[in-house]
């Protein structure tokens, strides 16, 4: 399998506050790799450093051969990043807003429609994408934001807690969403304290807490290792074991 | 450049909200109403001016005094009552604002040098600037009297000297010095043409410098605000041209918000001011003096002012940045808006020569002050002061713009924070 992202001794504060302790690991092509751990755990700070927002204090990452601090303009070229709280620009319509973003990563006018109809077709808001974004649902804005991140074919797609806020309905469609892009051969890099959805979701699983990560295997391995019926008892298993070690 | 157009087309979609052309709408309709009310009430006073009069002498000179004054635009209303009560009583119930009352026996006493008064009344009825004009007019006709019996008396006491020789003996002309150049004309006369030509630069300025600046500071508040700033960091296209955009659509904004403004404006001063309008004799003067705008001063003065709206726009996107929010981007927006409405006034009332030297060097410290110092300054040839301007504007601009793009390019861009209390996780 082809590693197309990795990680390597990550470390990040802010003043006082040591956010990463330290973080390793990879991501293979075509698969939904996730991080798991609680409020505060070092999820957000890890993605928004492989999105480039965030320039890392110590440690590498590589994306298909891309330095983070060497080529971040290569590396937005190849990701698209989904944060847990986003929106999108209120006076443009939905297809505007899509169109507006694949403009920036399309070769051509041709494969800017191509993505506007790839958009059109993960969002499922029929008529609705005509309408200005200001009018949307919580739900609505979520999907297109989606669409908005998948519809490029990105090398990675990050999704930081992709159903965070959303109903039980909406949270399942953004799920299977996520799951048929996966099946195109992309790469998922996701966050999530939903330990069920991760469960779902997630091909490999690392599970992240106090800026270091405790476990990484897939959702049956680590099942099967700590004994347990879901990824919450491993969860707490793991956590309770760091404690007392 | 095809991604960079595309950001900019989104910017200015951003900015051109329905609430920015029905205010810039509003605006202009309501300076257009004002300005004509202004217009009419203006040409009521500047027009035939009606006065009730009382002539309780009834003499040839009280009639003379009466033709004087019809010669002099005035509409007399001779009442036809027969005493003073009475005449104010009807004044007041035909809503008239003027009455003058000539007493009886006013020929005689004139005649015999013994001075007699003329009563005048004024009707107030509201404090428009109407009202105020009516006292104006009332020593108008006093003077217009006193000019007509003075003139009278120095014919028949000196027929061979004309009154106005006996009344001013002195004669003056007056000079303008202009560094080299020498013309003879009222000073008055040109400080109200060069009013009337730069009057409106500084208010163009501070409101494109404003307004400008208010447009930035609320992109990229609204990014922040509407979680829309962390999708577009991650967008590939350069942090620069993120910054560029911004500021150049802002601009362009600003600047068509700020035109539009600027008409409405118009109609609101025509309306107070009417068509200002140069006679020949001005014009030789200033034409002598050399005080017209020409080709250079119009460069200077545009790159002197393209200059300040870049300061501008550099530095609200810095305070953009610290701002979390619509509500911190206003807070944020208030030390540039003191930093324009400084230079703004004190250009505006005050000689900057005349100032102490720590202010004089505090207020020529602000980029803003240059702009408005340029248009006088350029049409007295003064170019030092303004090629100094430019050249620390453009200093100035350069590092803010560096300032800017290292915030972009750096985690500051989220990290950074008017409440510097709550960290990003």
């Amino acid at each position: 399998m082809t590693v197309i992202l990795r990680v390597k001794g990550l470390k990040k504060s802010y003043g006082k506050i040591i956010a990463l302790k330290g973080i390793d690991f990879e991501v293979n092509e075509g698969e939904i790799f996730a991080l798991i751990g609680p409020n505060g755990a070092g999820k957000s700070t890890t993605l928004r450093i492989i999105a480039t927002l965030l320039s890392p204090d110590e440690g590498t990452v590589e994306l298909i051969g891309y330095d983070i601090r060497k080529d971040p303009e290569k590396i937005r070229e190849r990701i698209s990043y989904l944060p847990e709280e986003a929106g999108a620009y209120k006076n443009l319509t939905g297809i505007d807003y899509l169109r507006f973003m694949a403009n920036f990563y399309a070769k051509n006018e041709e494969e800017v429609e191509e993505f506007v109809k790839k958009g059109e077709r993960i969002a499922e808001l029929g008529e609705r994408l005509k309408d200005k974004v200001g009018t949307y649902s919580k739900g609505m804005v979520r999907k297109l934001l989606l669409a908005r991140t998948l519809m490029i074919k990105p090398t990675l797609a990050i999704l930081d807690e992709p159903t965070s806020g959303l109903d039980v309905i909406n949270s399942l469609e953004i799920r299977e969403i996520i799951r048929d892009f996966v099946k195109e051969g992309v790469s998922v890099l996701l966050s999530s304290h939903n330990m069920l959805e991760i469960e779902f979701l997630s091909d490999r699983v690392a599970i992240i807490d106090n800026g270091r990560i405790l476990e990484t295997g897939t959702p049956q391995e680590l099942k099967d290792k700590y004994s347990s019926r879901n990824l919450e008892e491993v969860f707490r298993r793991i956590v309770a074991y760091e404690k007392v070690s | 450049m095809k991604k960079f157009l595309n950001l900019l087309r989104k910017e200015i979609k951003e900015l051109i909200t329905v609430q920015l052309i029905v205010s810039l709408a509003f605006t202009i309709v309501l300076f257009y109403f004002i300005g004509n009310i202004a217009r009419s009430e203006m040409s009521k006073v500047q027009g035939v001016k009606d006065v009730s009069v009382l002539d309780l002498d009834q003499s040839d000179l009280s009639g003379e005094i009466l033709r004087n004054l019809a010669f002099a635009n005035f509409r007399i209303n001779l009442l036809d009552v027969n005493n003073k009560d009475m005449a104010i009583d009807k004044v007041r119930k035909e809503n008239l604002s003027l009455l003058l009352v000539i007493p009886s026996g006013f020929a005689d006493s004139v005649s015999n040098f013994q001075p007699k008064e003329i009563e005048t009344y004024v009707f107030v009825r509201s404090f428009s600037v109407g009202s105020s004009i009516n006292s104006e007019l009332v020593n108008q006709i006093i003077v217009s009297i006193n000019n007509y019996l003075s003139d009278n008396i120095l014919k028949n006491k000196v027929p061979d000297i004309s009154p106005s020789i006996l009344k001013n003996p002195i004669k003056n002309r007056s000079f303008i010095v202009v560094k080299d150049k020498v013309a003879e004309g009222s000073i008055s006369d040109v400080n109200n043409f060069v009013t009337s030509q730069t009057i409106f630069i500084p208010i163009i300025l501070m409101m494109i410098l404003v307004y400008s600046s208010q447009m930035v500071l609320s992109a990229i508040a609204m990014e922040k605000q509407d979680k829309t700033l962390e999708t577009l960091l991650t967008v590939p296209i350069s942090r620069n041209h993120i910054v560029i955009a911004k500021m150049l659509a802002s601009g362009l904004v600003g600047l068509v918000s700020a035109g539009i403004y600027m008409i409405g404006f118009r109609f609101y001063m025509g309306g107070f001011m009417g068509n200002i309008s140069t006679s020949g004799q001005v014009s030789e003067v200033i034409e002598k003096l050399n005080l017209r705008f020409t080709p250079n001063t119009y460069i200077f003065l545009g790159i002197s002012l393209f200059l300040a709206i870049l300061c501008a726009l550099a530095l609200a996107t810095i305070l953009g940045v610290l701002s979390e929010d619509l509500r911190s981007a206003q807070s944020a927006s208030l030390p540039l808006v003191f930093l324009v409405l400084i230079p703004y006034f004190l250009t505006m009332f005050s000689d900057l020569n005349t100032l102490s030297l720590p202010l004089k060097i505090i207020v020529l410290a602000i980029p803003f002050t240059y702009p408005f110092l340029a248009s006088q300054n350029l049409i007295l040839g003064n170019y030092s002061i303004v090629i100094y301007g430019i050249l620390y504007m453009l200093f100035v601009f350069v590092v803010l713009v560096f300032i800017a793009g290292r915030i972009f390019s750096t985690d500051k861009v989220l990290t950074m924070k008017l409440r510097f209390g709550r960290k990003v996780r």
